[in-house]
């Protein structure tokens, strides 16, 4: 992996466990074969969240796990949604804000009345809004 | 170099049997003894191993789980860190760390242990080790199921790897427990295709299938990974050597909510299109058409008649010979087309009518759909009882289409419709049945708002069945076309029908014609023709029209296998899209199940906007009962034009010609897209005055605008026309509100062809109600000679005239004739004088109000002036007469003036004054209605006689 190319898979999981939204945010030319990777590594870290969730006040639970190369930032809401981050980067507080705007969004989309909680996201303005997020941030 | 003697090594060997000998304490200080030793010689491997054994006396110890923790991870990093060599030192140490964490409870330390070991050594050692970490993961309290199937994930790849597919096979399986119902579907899909491919390379094929039927409907996958699971699972399929029968085939996607059963009993349709219309629609339709039910009830209770086949309710009638339809949509969720071959429906005929027997039978079926998959061989197509359509399409990517199957059965029964089948690709034949919800389901709490899908069908005798259709009637037409259609009815049975009906749902778009109309050629047939006979159009057709229920003649019976023509008129009254229902009644010869049937027809017609025609009466100043008519077409096409054929007025009471300038109208008048066109005429009277003109031909009801002649008028006294326009005239009338109308136009004209090969297009345009302009109730003429020769030399000329004062209101109506010698002066100046004073009192008085007044007054001296230069006349018979006028009666008041000198002179100095009584005395007041006006310019020459 080079190192201008960084990976980083974003979803969000409803508190069902179901991802309710996901998408490939990272710079490295999308594999057909890490999709099903990534989904594999965040669902496992989701066990990991399970403890660590109930463990903290905070909302940005950092890093929670890894594999290989591949760390996993959790950012868990209220109303315990989390959103999940798989990267390869290190910078700790573009990811916070990164978890915080999207935290907004995510808002924005609970708001809207005909938007049933738990439901899949299929915006696309809330997509694009959280692909220019991680550009920026990432 | 330490060598065997030496005293590092040797303290080595104590400390060893000092561990041995289970002298924990001794070995540990040996050990961390030789530790500093060799950390400062920087003799790493044995450095790590004197870490490694450190670690474990500390561990024998239980004293400090730090201090144990930390010499295995200073040991196991150690080895690692020289290299290859120390590898597999680096493994039996974690190894002994990860027991170590797992006799003390520390699971999750543990397989983090196990994981970091796997990725130093060859594939199947990892697998293995990576087993044990997915093994601690489940150990681990809480228990972390997740990192569990993934570890056990990572292990089955490892092993595939190295070859190990059965181990591979073993660890996938495990992982499917805790991916089972998994929403996660890149995570699903992945687990099932490589069970499936790999339970495939093992040649186990019907449980590759299996997995692998998971997944071929996955529409979020990419194009390449989509083709990757079909191709695999079409080649485990042909690998099989037979079909393949699949319950609940994902492709295509069957959409069971959009099922729908089309059973036609006694409700027969022209087209599957109309199937769709609302039943409601229908029903309002046929209200007059159908027998009200004639089965006595004993009481309000007995909702069905007891002597009914269909006892059943639930049960719906189908007929035997007829095929019974059934509407399904079916999508192809991958982006690769797919071949779907021999769609056809499932079905069960049972020839036994007993009630019991069918319930029994029908609740078997619903246990096996249930509880297993039968197999599909006993529902394989009875070829005696009833035969199915098979259907064979390819669906595109991502498409979805709406397929039409049937089932026609040929014996007297209960037909089931259990399910549908199809061939997916000519390898793999998917079958779905229709899930009945019954009220056993609805109990055990499965949603109960799932549409009930009535799959039981009665089948009765057969019976005779009318198909038709109208033949070209025209999807886009202009407004005002008119068209002779032919609606065509086949009896395919062999039984003959009798006593139709039909019923439409636009009179005023279409109407039945006569039976002779069917041999006529359209439009020569409206021509006049010089023996026509005007009086075509008898009473009884008017009142079916009225109605819109037309019964063909009583004769009529359309016998088994032949074909049967009925003329139809069709006029696009207005534009805009209308639909068009029409429903046919019928009855069978020969008694049977059924009495009568209907067969319903529903047509979509866009009716655009072509000419658009108003008319403008105004009254006749000169003549009494005439008028003159402005007609204003405007071509509202975007491109075709059309030529102006003819301007009737309907009925004969009025005659219409062209203005007396104008003697013919010679010019064509076709008018171009987008123009407008206006016209003058005349219109007269014919009822009230016995007009010389209407004998001469000059001035009939009709007027024609086309340079064709006379020989190209329309009688739009004929059947069509008259029909359509006794229809336009019912809606103008309901739309307007006009209590009455004066009279009622007809502008018949042509589409100017672009292409000769069309036929030509006739339009007819309907105007009703139309009424003069002006709304005075009274008109009047001045009537006498214009020119009078007199000798003054002998005594004053005495000239004879007479008021015609005519009552056009609908009550009786006083009229007051004043005639005046001076009237112009009075009446001039009187206005004038009331609006300076009207206001009252001190005011204030502008300028231009002054000046108005000024070149008022001007104005009146002038006209003084002018009527005192002519020489005076003297009315001279009376100066005031009052008449009683009846409703639309006219009366003629005689008057005489006496002219003293020869010169022109304008009778105009009189005023009527009228007021209408309205009939009901009590509302005298309001319907009172009072005007008056000033007498039209009448001049009259008199010339000095010799």
């Amino acid at each position: 992996m080079s190192d201008m190319a960084s990976t980083a898979c974003f979803v969000i999981v409803s508190k069902n466990d179901i991802p309710i939204y996901d998408a490939e945010v990272g710079s490295a030319p999308k594999k057909e074969d890490q999709a099903y990777q990534h989904q594999f590594i965040l669902h496992a870290a989701l066990d990991v969240v399970q403890d660590l969730a109930w463990a903290t006040s905070a909302m940005f639970l950092k890093s929670v796990d890894r594999f290989n190369d591949l760390v996993v930032s959790v950012y868990v809401t209220a109303g315990h949604t989390r959103f999940m981050l798989l990267h390869d980067s290190r910078s700790e507080d573009g990811i916070k804000s990164f978890f915080q705007e999207v935290h907004e969004l995510y808002i924005k989309i609970f708001l809207n009345p005909l938007y049933l909680p738990g439901s899949r996201i299929t915006s696309s303005h809330f997509n694009t809004k959280v692909r220019a997020l991680a550009r920026k941030y990432l | 170099m330490y060598t065997f003697t030496s005293i590092e090594s040797q303290i080595r060997v104590l400390s060893d049997y000092a561990f041995m000998l289970r002298d924990y304490e001794l070995a540990l200080s040996n050990y961390r003894l030789l530790s500093t030793d060799y950390k400062l010689d920087k003799a790493w491997k044995r450095f790590a191993g004197v870490q490694e054994m450190s670690g474990l006396c500390y561990f024998m110890l239980d004293q400090s789980r730090k201090d144990a923790e930390y010499c295995m991870e200073n040991a196991f990093t150690t080895y690692l860190r020289i290299g290859s060599s120390g590898q597999r030192n680096a493994t039996r140490c974690g190894l002994w760390w990860a027991e170590m964490l797992k006799t003390r409870g520390q699971h999750r330390e543990a397989s983090t242990v196990y994981f970091r070991i796997s990725n130093e050594e060859p594939s199947l050692h990892s697998a293995v080790l990576l087993e044990q970490a997915a093994c601690c993961y489940l150990l681990s309290s809480p228990r972390m199921l997740r990192k569990y199937g993934f570890h056990l994930i990572l292990a089955g790849n490892s092993y595939y790897l190295s070859d190990q597919k059965q181990h591979a096979v073993r660890a996938y399986r495990n992982a499917l427990f805790v991916y089972k119902q998994n929403p996660w579907s890149y995570i699903n899909n992945h687990v099932h295709f490589n069970v499936g491919r790999w339970y495939g390379v093992l040649g186990i094929f019907d449980v590759a299938i299996k997995h692998l039927l998971e997944v071929i409907a996955c529409s979020h996958q990419s194009l390449t990974t989509q083709s990757m699971f079909l191709n695999d699972f079409f080649h485990f399929v042909q690998s099989t050597g037979e079909k393949f029968d699949v319950y609940k085939l994902q492709l295509p996607v069957f959409n069971m909510s959009s099922l729908r059963v089309v059973n036609e009993d006694h409700r027969t349709y022209a087209s599957n299109a109309d199937v769709d219309v609302n039943e409601s629609i229908w029903q309002e339709l046929e209200e007059e058409l159908i027998p009200s039910s004639s089965v006595v009830r004993t009481n309000w209770l007995d909702t069905q008649p007891k002597s009914s086949p269909f006892r059943n309710n639930k049960a719906c009638v189908c007929v035997a010979g007829e095929a019974v339809k059934l509407n399904v949509e079916l999508k192809n969720p991958l982006q690769i087309s797919v071949n779907v071959s021999g769609i056809s429906l499932i079905c069960q005929l049972s020839t036994n009518l007993n009630a019991s027997e069918t319930g029994a039978l029908t609740t078997a079926a619903e246990e096996d759909i249930a509880s297993t998959k039968p197999s599909i061989s006993t529902f394989e197509s009875d070829g005696n009882n009833f035969t199915v359509s098979k259907l064979d399409i390819v669906l595109g990517g991502g498409e979805t289409k709406r397929i039409q199957l049937e089932v026609t059965p040929k014996v007297i029964g209960i037909l089931k419709l259990v399910g549908i089948r199809w061939t997916l690709s000519d390898s793999v034949v998917g079958y779905q049945y229709f899930e009945v919800a019954t009220q056993k389901k609805n109990k055990k709490g499965k949603r109960g708002a799932r549409r009930s899908l009535n799959t039981n069908l009665i089948v009765i005798k057969g019976l005779p069945k009318l198909t038709g259709y109208i033949e070209c009637l025209p999807t886009k037409a202009f407004t005002g076309d008119l068209q002779l259609l032919t609606l065509n009815l086949r009896n395919q049975s062999e039984h003959a029908v009798k006593n139709i009906k039909m019923k439409i749902s636009h009179p005023r778009f279409v109407i039945p014609g006569d039976s002779s109309d069917l041999d006529l050629e359209f439009p020569q047939c409206l021509r006049k023709h010089v023996q026509s006979d005007s009086n075509t159009v008898s009473e009884g057709t008017k009142e079916n029209v009225k109605g819109s229920l037309f019964a063909f003649p009583q004769g009529i019976k359309i016998q088994g296998g032949t074909t049967f023509s009925w003329p139809l008129w069709f006029h696009a009254a207005t534009p805009g899209n209308f639909s068009l229902y029409l429903s046919l009644y019928y009855e069978m010869e020969s008694t049977t199940d059924i009495p009568y049937r209907t067969l319903r027809m529903h047509y979509n017609v866009e009716v655009l906007p072509s000419l658009d025609v108003s008319f403008a009466i105004s009254m006749c100043s000169s003549r009494l009962q005439e008028y003159i008519v402005r007609m204003d077409v405007i071509n509202k096409t975007p491109s075709d034009s059309f030529a102006l054929n003819q301007l009737s007025c309907v009925g004969t009471k009025w005659a219409v010609s062209t203005l007396p300038s104008r003697d013919s109208i010679s010019f064509v008048e076709t008018i171009p897209a987008n123009q407008a066109v206006s016209c003058f005429f005349k219109i007269k009277d014919l009822s009230t005055s016995s007009c010389i003109e209407a004998a001469d031909g000059s001035c009939g009801s009709d007027i024609v605008l086309s340079p064709g002649g006379s020989t190209d008028v329309f009688d739009v006294s004929r059947t069509p026309i008259t029909d359509f326009h006794y229809q336009e005239r019912h809606q103008q009338g309901k739309l307007a509100k006009v209590p009455r109308g004066l009279l009622d136009f007809i502008l018949i004209s042509k589409a100017v062809a672009v292409n000769s090969s069309k036929s030509e297009q006739l339009l007819s345009h309907h105007t009703c109600h139309c009424s003069a302009l002006s709304q005075n109730p009274v008109w009047w003429l001045m009537e006498g000679p214009r020119t009078i020769t007199h000798d003054f030399s002998k005594s004053c000329c005495e000239a004879n005239i007479q008021l015609v004062i005519h009552n056009s209101s609908e009550h009786n109506t006083t009229v007051r004739v004043v005639t005046s010698d001076c009237m112009a002066e009075k009446s001039q100046t009187a206005p004038s004088h009331e609006s300076a004073s009207g206001q009252g009192g001190w005011h204030d008085v502008s300028l231009e109000n002054d000046i108005k007044a000024i070149a008022s007054t001007k104005g009146t001296h002038s006209q003084k002036q002018s009527s005192e230069s002519i020489s005076p006349f003297v009315w001279c018979s009376l100066s005031s007469a009052q008449v009683d006028l009846k409703p639309d009666s006219s009366a003629k008041i005689p008057l005489k003036v006496c002219i003293f000198a020869p010169g022109t002179y304008n009778f105009s100095t009189y005023e009527l004054h009228w007021k209408v009584h309205s009939s009901e005395s009590g509302h005298v007041d309001e319907n009172v209605t009072s005007g008056g006006g000033q007498g039209y310019p009448f001049y009259v020459n008199v010339l000095q006689g010799a």
